[in-house]
């Protein structure tokens, strides 16, 4: 075999935006390290306006239709990717908004946190183009590394330092699966691209391939029973990195997960559905259920993620092109109502010091305004009607229901009523508990903003969510030869078995 | 499919966000009486508009009237679309009515964060109306379910017994867990519609045209049947009805006890589109065993409760299960009892419930064996509980007499078990209300009375006038009412007697005269 490298201009325009973020955030570098005075918070909105820059150009493209693939297959451009890569810009610069007061904690290396964040993003981007095993690799392994350093960024913190070690030690442990199935499917299959797999047989070396890929984009996006080093880095990591963990590396990890199972997999659909039913029961219930017991915020907010996570798996399960319809949209709703969360969390924590639940006793009276959003990114979060997390959890169960996942969607709609409950309990502490100390608390501009973002998201998204879905459903219209339901609804008799 | 009326002017979408609006106009407002007259006027306002609603309503018609329709999730099928009928007009006024008398009992008696306090009963009576007005099962099931938060936050904040704050969390996971599989019931419909017309629909007038098969029918019935039977709470559903009832604030008191959301449910959906399940006989003889214990137990467990509220509780439980045993009786006497009857619970328990309230701010609690002798220091009080009680428990002339006596005729006319199990509940409740009236009015006065105990104040007396009108009205001329019920009830006995046969063919004969007209 042997490489050659051909762009052409029409070439490179696909690239485009990967090229203008790269070359950006090496401005950023290149600004942090020879304006040594420069404030810390400028470089902030440079960054979230090359973000913005990016994600325009993004839209422009969706708008205009531009799609192709690159290098021998390896980097697709189509609808599904500039979603997600959208996706991932716009957690990017949420979170780099709600990282400007918090990078002030920070001793060293304020700039450079940027970079690292838009680093990782650019990895990310990259992830949701990746049509083949090498770049799925590669890609994956492009966005850890800017982690790696992110999460251990409170260098005088034991607990980032455990935290940190602890997603090395599992992430390397992922890539080691990962570089392992690969080499089983790309043995049975005998080729790297997705698309060329669908015609092969079935064998056990590409079972065992497969479920070992799954394994390691589970780590990512921490479905049971992959989720172990999930609470404990979120909570020693610094809260916006915690944000940005839980939400962007997993929009990445599905689009890679849709694109593997939808596109190179899906003639061996039944082969892979108990799999992902199983992950999705496990996440749902375990997430949900050690979630009420715990104390710190991030640490619920971390098992909550889980069990989000497993809801997302219904979608996987389903492999339909409503299923991914679903799984986009939900991933919209939960990047909005999860950020959110979390920028009230970084807003408490700036001002109190403390990421405890008990601190949140009398949240009400010292902050109307950051009680009232995060109950309303709670209860989005938990699904309550008609905020985004309903439509979008209905879509889901829509989605299993016409393949007659009924067990499924009895463990999930029962894990509703278990979500509701924790997350009561927060909401009761913010509303009904007098405070410890009844000071107000006011947040910063930046945090504002973002908090004003995700209520919006959330609200416009559960009221008035038709343009969302409707752009879901087009990005996701090259899977609408998959499966169209062929259920119908079951009679009693078949359910008690007469 | 069924016609459909237009109104010029969206009132019911007014209707339902009138009161939301008035919850972000409290927010801004600083001073305690203004937001008690705003949230007043608001209240009042609504109550005119649904006065107006009920006025321009065509009786005796079985049209969806005043109907609105959007497209909101085009995708699922999904759509904004509002309506009333005969089934659901009378509680958009019940509604609009109780919020205004409890807006009016709460002046004075709710002190803590008052404008909260509004701003949660405001946004809860839109959750209510939103209830009544959805023809869309997933719109009628986002407004089902956001009544559960501002109901949280009444029965938690501004609860009056020490137990709240389990009432509250009670309340809102045992309603969810029925409701979840309601959703679920309703996402299996839609499927059934699809595969019939390769779309989805969550819209009641569609789904109706669709026929269901059997033995899926049975499944949807009982998961609907359990989202209804937690929140109504039907026996043995009933575990959080006493205490939330007890501990929470007698404004959602009254609304639960009051606003018979789950019977309403049951007329709305699953009559309607479960007819063959709804009149299986293996389904009917197990809701009716149910209705029955509910009114047996109920009424015999209200004989001994020492706490005037719980009593009220048990005697709810008793009522709701003659309404369901009215509409499982599955006749047109039946049905149109039953649905009288839930809105004269609106009056009469609702009723009780203020009086319970009355009672509890001049005695710091509705322990029976704590009154005695009360009629003598408050006459006035002790008429009105005399009155809306002996309504309460079906005396000739009121209205609780007319509901339960279609009730009972209905049920005789299904099965003479049915009627005299039932009559023996009347009994019972006749025991309990008068040996608690004789033991807490009458006898000698009891020691230890507050010094200050003083009569009716003037808002107390509007509500308890406000209730007995209502009373006397339907005891004694209730056929406005029943003309505008009558006209859908006959509608669902059509469907039940046909099953799902009757509607396609009278909707193609729609569909055939509107095609000779065009």
């Amino acid at each position: 075999m042997t490489f050659d490298l051909v762009l052409s201009g029409s070439d490179l325009l696909l690239l485009a935006p990967e090229i203008f973020l790269t070359i950006w955030l090496c401005v950023i570098l290149i600004i942090d390290f020879s304006l040594k005075d420069l404030d810390h918070e400028k470089l902030a909105y440079l960054s979230v306006g090359g973000v913005l820059v990016t994600l325009i150009t993004l839209m422009w493209f969706d708008y205009t239709g531009v799609s192709g693939t690159l290098f021998k297959n390896m980097f697709v451009l189509d609808r599904l990717a500039i979603f997600f890569k959208i996706f991932v810009l716009l957690s990017t610069a949420f979170v780099i908004l709600i990282s400007v007061d918090y990078v002030k904690f920070f001793r060293f290396f304020r700039g450079e946190y940027y970079f690292l964040v838009l680093m990782s993003a650019l990895g990310m981007m990259f992830m949701a183009s990746a049509n083949d095993l090498l770049s799925v690799f590669v890609t994956l392994e492009f966005s850890t590394f800017g982690f790696y350093v992110l999460v251990t960024y409170l260098r005088e913190d034991l607990k980032s330092s455990e935290a940190g070690l602890k997603f090395f030690i599992l992430g390397v442990f992922a890539a080691g699966l990962l570089a392992y199935g690969i080499s089983l499917v790309y043995g049975a299959t005998g080729t790297m691209v997705f698309g060329e797999m669908a015609s092969h047989q079935g064998s056990y070396g590409l079972a065992i391939g497969f479920v070992l890929i799954f394994a390691a984009l589970g780590f990512k996006i921490g479905a049971v029973p992959f989720h172990s080093w999930i609470p404990d880095t979120y909570q020693g990591a610094p809260t916006p990195v915690t944000a940005f963990l839980s939400i962007a590396p997993k929009g990445a990890a599905i689009a890679i997960l849709i694109r593997m199972f939808y596109v190179a997999l899906a003639t061996f659909k039944p082969m892979w559905v108990l799999l992902f039913v199983l992950a999705s029961i496990l996440s749902m219930t375990y997430g949900n259920i050690v979630a009420i017991a715990q104390k710190n915020i991030k640490r619920l907010l971390a098992y909550s993620g889980i069990a989000q996570m497993g809801n997302i798996l219904i979608g996987l399960a389903a492999g339909t092109k409503r299923g991914s319809d679903a799984i986009m949209f939900y991933l919209l709703t939960y990047l909005f109502a999860n950020l959110g969360a979390f920028a009230v969390v970084i807003g408490v924590s700036n001002l109190i010091k403390s990421d405890e639940i008990e601190d949140y006793n009398g949240l009400n009276r010292r902050s109307p305004f950051l009680a009232a959003a995060m109950l309303i990114f709670l209860l989005s979060l938990a699904g309550v009607p008609p905020l985004a997390g309903f439509i979008a959890k209905l879509y889901l169960f829509i989605a299993a229901i016409e393949q007659e996942l009924y067990a499924l969607l009895i463990v999930a709609l029962i894990n509703i009523v278990i979500a509701l409950y924790y997350y009561l309990i927060v909401i009761k502490k913010m509303y009904i508990n007098e405070p410890h100390d009844p000071t107000p608390l006011t947040i910063s501009t930046p945090l504002k903003t973002a908090v004003y973002v995700g209520l919006a998201g959330t609200l416009i998204l559960g009221i008035y969510p038709k343009p969302f879905i409707d752009w879901a459903v087009a990005a996701t219209l090259m899977f609408s030869n998959l499966a169209a339901p062929t259920a119908s609804v079951p009679a009693v008799t078949s359910l008690v078995g007469g | 499919m069924l016609e459909e009326l237009r109104f010029g002017f969206p009132i019911l979408s007014v209707l339902m966000f009138l009161p939301l609006l008035g919850a972000l106009l409290l927010w801004v407002l600083k001073d305690v009486d203004l937001i008690k007259k705003s949230a007043l006027g608001i209240c009042v306002l609504e109550l005119g508009l649904s006065a107006l609603l009920l006025l321009r309503f065509v009786p005796e018609s079985a049209a969806m009237q005043f109907s609105e329709r959007l497209n909101w999730i085009p995708g699922l099928g999904i759509s904004y679309h509002l309506a009333v009928d005969g089934i659901s007009i009378l509680f958009v006024g019940l509604t609009a009515f109780l919020t205004v008398l409890i807006v009016l009992y709460s002046w004075d008696s709710v002190r803590e964060n008052i404008k909260a306090y509004f701003m949660s009963l405001l946004a809860l009576e839109t959750a209510l109306m939103g209830i009544f007005v959805s023809i869309d099962l997933i719109l009628f099931f986002v407004f089902w379910e956001l009544m559960l938060i501002p109901s949280y936050f009444l029965i938690k904040l501004w609860g009056v017994g020490p137990e709240r704050h389990y009432a509250a969390l009670k309340y809102v996971l045992y309603t969810l867990l029925g409701s979840v599989f309601m959703l679920l019931g309703f996402c299996l419909l839609s499927l059934n519609y699809f595969t019939v017309t390769q779309s989805y629909s969550f819209d009641l007038l569609e789904l109706m045209t669709v026929p269901v098969p059997l033995g899926q029918q049975i499944l949807i019935f009982w998961m609907i049947f359990l989202g209804l039977a937690f929140k109504a709470p039907l026996f043995p559903f009933h575990t959080w009805l006493p205490d939330v009832l007890v501990q929470g604030p007698i404004g959602m008191s009254v609304v639960l006890a009051g606003v018979k959301l789950a019977t309403y449910g049951f007329l709305r959906f699953s009559f309607p589109l479960l007819p063959e399940a709804s009149t299986n006989q293996t389904v009917v003889a197990i809701v009716m065993t149910l209705a029955l214990i509910a009114i047996v137990y109920g009424a015999i467990i209200a004989i001994i409760q020492p706490d005037f509220r719980r009593l009220l509780v048990f005697s709810s439980i008793s009522h709701l299960g003659f309404v369901v045993l009215g509409l499982f009786a599955l006749n047109f006497q039946g049905l149109q009892g039953s649905l009288i009857q839930m809105i004269n619970l609106g009056f009469t328990t609702a009723g009780l419930f203020f009086l319970a309230g009355f009672l509890y701010d001049r005695l710091g609690n509705t322990l029976i064996d704590r009154c005695g002798g009360l009629a003598r220091r408050l006459p006035v009080l002790a008429t009105f509980l005399l009155i809306i009680g002996l309504a309460s428990i079906g005396l000739p002339g009121t209205n609780g007499f007319i509901g339960e006596f279609l009730i009972l005729l209905g049920a005789f006319q299904a099965h003479w078990v049915y009627g005299v199990v039932a009559v023996s509940g009347v009994i019972f409740a006749a025991s309990y209300f008068l040996w608690f009236y004789e033991r807490a009015m009458f006898g000698p006065l009891v020691a230890n009375l507050p010094q200050t105990l003083k009569d009716l104040t003037q808002r107390e007396k509007i509500i308890a006038v406000a209730l007995s009108v209502m009373i006397f009205w339907i005891g004694l001329y209730p056929s406005p009412f029943l003309r505008m019920i009558n006209g859908s009830v006959q509608e669902v006995v059509d469907r039940l007697d046909h099953g799902a046969m009757a509607w396609n063919r009278s909707g193609d004969e729609t569909m055939v005269t509107q095609m000779v007209k065009d």
